[in-house]
């Protein structure tokens, strides 16, 4: 997908419309009223403490759609979702992009992280990645069967890997969805060899 | 317009014969023409020579194998010493200026270069340089319409890699356009008229 056919407005399953589009310099406020606005057991699952404003502004600031690409999902003027593609252009993970997904608490349930991923799912193979992953705890069921929609599977388990708000240890299940068989036929079409191609 | 032969050489992998295969599915399926495509390769699947001829007409063709070539598209050096001397004079030569270093050449002919494998790889795959060189040709030959030859790509690439293809072949239009667009400007200035095809 390309980043020109952004702004994108769709209807979510409850009726309700958000307008998808990557994020840009001036989100920096609505950014941070929207993190501030995540409930806390939402926010401990963010890597960084994103209601501090010179997080955020950070984020604004250091905009690089090919390596960082933040897609928000925007309701009534205000952010209702933020989803990012990440990858690495060196080094022996170039062929992979993570997905990271969150969402409102009024937005959950309504296909609005499915949506998000859904996007950046798209435009990571647009863009010649072979594989994506996710990183989902193990009691994150929605945030996982959004993950499953899309093709991705449990791949690795690491133990206790992280703590919850309450101080409890809980499994991270990172999820893969490999799409490097679909560059496979396109390989198999540029190899210049099968005698019916082409004929 | 009247025929048109066209002569795609390269080596094994870099999909020269889906290359021709698209130009010719452009002109016959979407472009309301005739076409034809003849094809050959080696008996190994990467490496070894490779060509497609394709013949283009508004009436139906009878004989498909090309003898003098009104265009030339190679994207190896020994595909340009090959088919370079069945280039007409006055015909156009469109080479990947990576790999093919042009000498000697009919006279009359007009060539243009691109650095279509490394365009592939910036877009995110080097399996794309073939579709790189589609758009190239319909940039500056013209002889068929833009979005005939968007259709062709999108119906012949695989379900999943055609926005990624989508771009490469608007790359190769876009810089084919621009070279056409230079190249006039440099006629102009020096008093010159630009060939180009009647059709």
């Amino acid at each position: 997908m390309n980043l020109e056919e952004y702004p994108i407005t769709l209807t979510l399953k409850d009726g309700l419309h958000v307008t998808i589009r990557p994020m840009t310099a001036s989100d920096g406020p609505a950014l941070l009223e929207f993190f501030r606005s995540l409930p806390e057991e939402d926010r401990q699952f963010l890597r960084e403490d994103v209601t501090q404003q010179e997080v955020v502004a950070r984020f604004v600031a250091n905009l690089d759609y090919d390596t960082v690409l933040p897609l928000l999902a925007i309701n009534e003027g205000k952010i209702v979702g933020d989803a990012t593609l990440h990858r690495t252009h060196r080094g022996w993970s170039s062929h992979v992009g993570e997905i990271r997904v969150v969402v409102a608490r009024a937005f959950q349930r309504n296909g609005l992280g499915t949506t998000l991923a859904k996007y950046l799912v798209r435009h990571a193979i647009s863009v010649g990645l072979d594989k994506m992953v996710g990183e989902v705890i193990d009691n994150q069921v929605g945030a996982r069967r959004a993950f499953e929609r899309l093709g991705f599977h449990p791949e690795a388990v690491l133990k206790g890997h992280v703590k919850d708000i309450h101080g409890m240890k809980r499994d991270l299940v990172i999820l893969a969805n490999d799409v490097s068989h679909i560059w496979e036929k396109m390989e198999a079409m540029v190899a210049d060899f099968s005698p019916t191609f082409g004929g | 317009m009247s025929k048109i032969d066209i002569r795609v050489g390269g080596l094994g992998g870099q999909g020269v014969i889906l290359c021709a295969s698209i130009i010719g599915k452009a002109a016959a399926i979407h472009d309301n023409k005739h076409a034809t495509l003849i094809q050959s390769f080696g008996p190994e699947a990467r490496g070894s020579a490779c060509s497609a001829q394709v013949m283009i007409d508004d009436h139906p063709i009878g004989y498909p194998y090309v003898k003098s070539l009104d265009v030339l598209v190679v994207m190896s050096r020994d595909a340009y010493k090959q088919f370079v001397t069945q280039l007409k004079p006055g015909g156009i030569l469109l080479y990947e200026e990576e790999l093919v270093t042009p000498g000697a050449m009919p006279p009359g002919v007009s060539a243009y270069a691109i650095p279509a494998t490394r365009f592939a790889e910036q877009l995110g795959r080097r399996l794309v340089l073939n579709i790189v060189m589609v758009g190239f040709f319909a940039g500056v030959t013209g002889l068929l319409s833009e979005q005939a030859v968007e259709k062709a790509v999108l119906s012949s690439v695989p379900k999943g890699t055609e926005d990624l293809n989508l771009r490469a072949y608007r790359k190769g239009f876009e810089y084919g356009r621009e070279q056409v667009e230079s190249r006039r400007l440099e006629s102009a200035a020096n008093g010159q008229t630009q060939q180009s095809f009647a059709i």
